[in-house]
């Protein structure tokens, strides 16, 4: 019965989703439309530039929330997806300015942090079976404290572009003459988590844990270690999201971080993944960031000052949710 | 990237037309911005009411018509009182000199970096005649000050403006002069009967002292701060007594008097700026013979000195130190309160409003091509007759 209406329950939703993820879509434009035609019209607004803006707020965004769609796929949650991009920056930015190590080596450390943190969460959440949204909330805490512990409470500053070591910038987010670099990584990333997703086992078994853990495990699959390797992925796209936010902002500051775990998941939601776990889609994901991308630089665009800004943004999501709840009743009503 | 912008620009064009009537819907809303900003000021912080008349006055040339002028202006912040007071100067300027358009911004607090750059990337998109900036952290937006360059967009800071700047990048900054703002400490006690007749009652055989408390050597602030103090009240004694100021304690200020010493400036400077150790530095300075007043350059100075005088009730009638002539620097709510009971003589403060109005008034004038150069916003002596003044009232934020 169980394996039955899993699958009737899946048909629908994936049917729903397909005119959610077009709503969506369609959304998107409408916004780039609105706030590129305005601004153009009425504030003179350079839509080059404004392109780029959307694009560099989407970088960090765009990869904290693909690896946390998987995570939100098993059904789980990620809490310290902010904190711990932070602290690979933070880490990176101390193995720069105070160790004196080669930038390539810095940046890989930024992987290496965020990557163990990862794993620490597959860890609590796989190995010691704690409620994800418990033991990330307590990994956010640790990344925090870690970071501006090891950077010893100091602000780190990521050379600028002309500095020794500035090379990083024009290799990950835009070279000398300004063209956006940054949007090959963004591809190329995606296009590998896509692959991940869709056309692995891992991606098979991910959907597989969310729909139903137990009924994975009795199929034979090692869900335990899928989760741990779910985790650890993870925590790599986190650490592209350090190396893309301390290209584009260029200073990290210690114990900051806080609240940015939440925009790759309002990112997530928006795009359609259900937070119940089981249903979800990185195309979904990439809509949802460049949303929030636009939104953020558009609103700004147009000189909405910060505080209404995340005022819209949080109606935004609430929208999002609402739209995932009505989906899951609906998909249950035909079911019953 | 330019054929990509090309392609790009032809493609949004055709979104452009698909689009237009929803913008006119939108633009009936954002057509009434206009009136707001034209709003005549009706306010008493007469900018010109200044005593130190600040040297440029771009606001005379009025005539020009500046109505196509866009000038974001991006604050650190909003959250001290302090930016209210800019951002009020700042209409105020854009209202009296017809500007266009000038959005007052900045992140929700003083640590998001990050929302200070994308709101410089998104000023910067608008192509705007002027950019007035106070950087959170001037390595951050580096490539933003490149690229408003590159753009020919003239950068005018204002408050800490951007410190370290590549040259060539700001075009002029509108800031407290700290020097002449603690002179004007120098200056009131001065005025102050007591204290002046304190001073001229000092002899060789008896000299008085007057001590400066400062929170440290290193930033550039304080440093100004305590130095435009000893400078101007030594121009001020050495008119009474010539070659009679000897300056003692820190190394950085030390000055030996060029006759008898008659009255001893005595510079403290605790080794760090904890406030216990401001508390011993402030206790140091109390036990000096003949101390007859001090000037406290900032507010963890002045925090330093009500701690070592329990909590400023030594200075009270019939207390220890009810003679000592004492001035503060800034307006947190503890010196304030002193200022108000008169345990204070008064305290100087920044003049925010000036800050903000000065800052528009710059960058006007850089957008229209006329040369700019930095400019002294000034600063106000408070004391409790002026404290509840709607122009100083509005200044003395915590």
């Amino acid at each position: 019965m169980g394996g039955k209406s899993g699958i009737v329950t899946n048909e629908v939703g994936v049917k729903r989703f397909d005119l959610q993820k077009l709503l969506t879509a369609a959304s998107l434009v409408l916004l780039l439309v609105f706030f590129m035609t305005y601004g153009y019209f009425a504030r003179g607004l350079d839509i080059a530039s404004f392109s780029v803006n959307i694009l560099e707020s989407a970088y960090y965004i765009g990869f904290l929330a693909i690896g946390v769609t998987f995570i939100i796929i098993t059904g789980g949650i990620d809490l310290s997806l902010g904190t711990v991009m932070m602290c690979g920056a933070l880490v990176g930015g101390t193995a720069f300015n105070t160790w004196h190590l080669p930038m390539v080596v810095s940046l890989i450390l930024i992987l290496v942090t965020t990557t163990l943190f990862g794993l620490l969460n597959g860890f609590l959440v796989a190995r010691l079976k704690l409620p994800p949204f418990i033991a990330t909330l307590g990994t956010m805490m640790i990344a925090q404290g870690f970071g501006a512990t090891i950077a010893n409470v100091q602000t780190q500053r990521f050379p600028t572009m002309a500095d020794e070591g500035g090379w990083f910038k024009q290799v990950f987010l835009r070279t000398q003459d300004g063209v956006p670099v940054g949007i090959i990584w963004f591809l190329v990333l995606f296009v590998i988590a896509f692959f991940l997703l869709n056309k692995t086992r891992f991606g098979k078994y991910t959907f597989a844990i969310g729909s139903n853990a137990e009924a994975a495990r009795l199929s034979g699959i090692n869900t335990q270690r899928w989760l741990f390797l779910i985790y650890m992925v993870s925590g790599i796209f986190i650490g592209f999201a350090g190396i893309l936010y301390a290209a584009t902002f260029t200073t990290v500051i210690p114990m900051g971080g806080a609240g940015l775990e939440l925009q790759g998941i309002a990112a997530v939601v928006i795009g359609g993944t259900s937070l119940s776990g089981g249903s979800g889609s990185l195309s979904g994901t990439i809509i949802g960031v460049f949303i929030m991308a636009t939104l953020k630089v558009g609103l700004m665009a147009v000189g909405i000052p910060q505080q209404l800004q995340t005022l819209l943004i949080g109606v935004v999501v609430v929208l999002a949710v609402m739209m995932d709840i009505y989906r899951q009743n609906s998909a249950n009503r035909i079911k019953s | 990237m330019k054929k990509n912008m090309k392609m790009k620009y032809l493609i949004l064009s055709a979104l452009l037309i698909v689009a237009l009537t929803f913008t006119m819907v939108a633009c009936g809303g954002g057509a009434s911005e206009e009136p707001a900003a034209e709003e005549p000021a009706a306010t008493e912080e007469e900018p010109a009411a200044e005593p130190e008349a600040t040297e440029p006055e771009p606001a005379a040339e009025a005539a020009v018509d500046n109505s196509a002028l866009n000038i974001p202006v991006i604050a650190k912040g909003f959250q001290h009182q302090f930016w209210q007071v800019v951002k009020q100067g700042a209409e105020d300027a854009a209202a009296e000199l017809g500007v266009g358009q000038m959005e007052f911004n900045g992140p929700g607090s003083e640590s998001e970096i990050n929302v200070q750059v994308d709101m410089i990337n998104a000023a910067l998109a608008q192509n705007p005649n002027a950019i007035c900036l106070a950087a959170l952290d001037t390595d951050a937006v580096k490539g933003q000050l490149d690229e408003a360059v590159g753009k020919d967009i003239p950068i005018i800071g204002f408050d800490s403006g951007v410190p370290d700047a590549p040259e060539g990048s700001i075009k002029a900054t509108a800031s407290t002069d700290n020097e002449n703002a603690a002179a004007l400490a120098a200056e009131e006690m001065m005025n102050d009967a007591a204290f002046k007749a304190a001073i001229e009652g000092a002899t060789a055989d008896n000299p008085v002292t007057v001590a400066v408390l400062s929170q440290d050597a290193t930033s550039t602030s304080i440093i100004g701060r305590t130095k435009g103090y000893l400078d101007k009240f030594k121009e001020l004694v050495e008119a009474i007594f010539p070659g009679g100021v000897a300056i003692t304690g820190h190394d950085m200020y030390a000055a030996p008097a060029s006759d008898a010493a008659v009255v001893n400036v005595f510079v403290q400077v605790p080794p760090t700026p904890d406030a216990a150790d401001m508390k011993n530095g402030a206790q140091a300075v109390l036990s000096e013979k003949n101390l007859v007043g001090v000037f406290l350059s900032n507010e963890g100075a002045v925090t330093g000195f009500l701690n070592a005088t329990n909590d400023g009730a030594d200075l009270g009638d019939g207390k220890t130190y009810a003679d000592l002539i004492v001035a503060g620097f800034d307006a947190g709510a503890t010196q304030k309160k002193a200022v108000r009971d008169g345990l204070f003589l008064g305290a100087v403060t920044q003049d925010p409003y000036q800050i903000g109005y000065q800052a528009v008034a710059l960058a006007v004038a850089a957008a229209n091509g006329e040369p700019v150069q930095d400019v002294d916003t000034g600063a106000k002596w408070y004391t409790s007759a002026n404290m509840d003044d709607p122009d100083i009232a509005q200044l003395i934020y915590d």
